[in-house]
């Protein structure tokens, strides 16, 4: 097989390098992510269901269907959020992270500066990815829920409860998932 | 009405008052009731009952005259009386609101008064019942959903500016 032989498998850095670089998640991350996504896309279940007054054995489909919609779609927002942030905050952060390490490594005589950029790099990532992920979560959520509760409230206010609740929390959803493809 | 009806009836009218005497010096103790709640009725209900001792004499029937519109008064037991009606939620009054109450002598004075497009507050009645209607609830002056709005749409431009921020 040409094409198996002619590429080289990555090295452990090169694979490292790519993640960081990638839009895809780790698991940890992508479990933090539908988590956080599903808690957010059920709470508005309590609004529809103590406030608009919406039966919830009746409309149990609805809810379960546009509560895993939207649990997709604002995971997908998280992803893209944090994505276009991530590089953003790491450039911001450098500075302070590299000045911090290297206090803490001064001392150290024995490493050499290859291991101590690559520990400062290190670092950075995971500070860059520690304050995207979080900072993606809060975002979102901040959005998804002043959406919801504007929609649900005043632009839907006429509709049936289930109605609303359909158009309410899943185009919010969506708006997000969409939102988030933008990258300013 | 034919006049020929009218006649026979303010004639009667006469006859009745001359049957029995007026009501002379009157005693009234009443109490009130008026809508407080308004966030679920369409409109303010103003209740007023009242207990009437004369000196002497004894009325037969009474009417009341809520600014301009005279009601009928009903006799809900002996010398037991009371009047009602309702106001649209939007206009209804607020404070003191005074009954004048009049007998039959009262209510003919009253309707020749109408008839000729006199003053009515010119008629003087045998006397006056005050309802106080401190004003309805209609609701939060803030309601809840706008207050969950409004604390949503701080939080959400906390999470817009601080994204902001970052991309700049």
């Amino acid at each position: 097989m040409p094409a198996k032989s002619s590429s080289k498998p990555f090295t452990k850095e090169e694979e490292l390098l790519l993640q960081d670089f990638s839009r895809n998640v780790s698991t940890k991350s992508s479990a933090l992510f539908y988590g956080n996504a599903f808690i957010v896309s059920a709470i508005p279940i309590w609004l529809f269901w103590r406030i608009h007054m919406i039966d919830v054995f009746a409309s149990l489909l609805p809810f379960v269907l546009v509560t895993l919609i939207s649990t997709y779609l604002i995971a997908i927002a998280y992803r893209n959020t944090k994505f276009t942030l991530k590089h953003k905050i790491a450039v911001k952060r450098e500075d302070a992270v590299t000045w911090e390490l290297n206090k803490k490594l001064s001392e150290d005589k024995k490493m050499s500066k290859k291991e101590k950029d690559e520990r400062i790099l290190w670092k950075k990532n995971e500070v860059a990815d520690f304050e995207a992920t979080t900072f993606s979560i809060f975002y979102n959520n901040a959005l998804y829920l002043a959406i919801v509760i504007f929609a649900s409230f005043y632009l839907l206010r006429g509709f049936t409860p289930a109605v609303n609740y359909i158009f309410s929390v899943g185009t919010t959803a969506g708006l997000l998932a969409l939102l988030s493809t933008g990258s300013k | 009405m034919s006049v020929t009806k009218l006649h026979f009836l303010v004639l009667f009218a006469f006859v009745s008052s001359g049957l029995c005497s007026s009501c002379t010096n009157p005693q009234v103790t009443s109490k009130s009731f008026t809508t407080q709640d308004a966030t679920i009725v369409t409109n303010i209900a103003y209740i007023s009952e009242f207990n009437l001792k004369c000196s002497s004499g004894s009325v037969s029937h009474l009417y009341a005259d809520v600014d301009g519109i005279i009601v009928p008064v009903s006799e809900i037991a002996p010398n037991n009386y009371q009047v009602s009606w309702t106001e649209e939620i939007k206009t209804a009054r607020r404070g003191d609101v005074t009954l004048r109450l009049f007998d039959e002598d009262g209510y003919t004075t009253l309707r020749k008064a109408i008839r000729a497009g006199e003053d009515l507050s010119a008629v003087s009645p045998l006397f006056t019942v005050t309802i106080n209607h401190p004003g309805a609830f209609t609701g939060p002056w803030l309601k809840s959903e706008f207050l969950a709005a409004a604390l949503a749409f701080v939080v959400a431009y906390l999470a817009l500016s601080s994204r902001s921020k970052l991309l700049s």
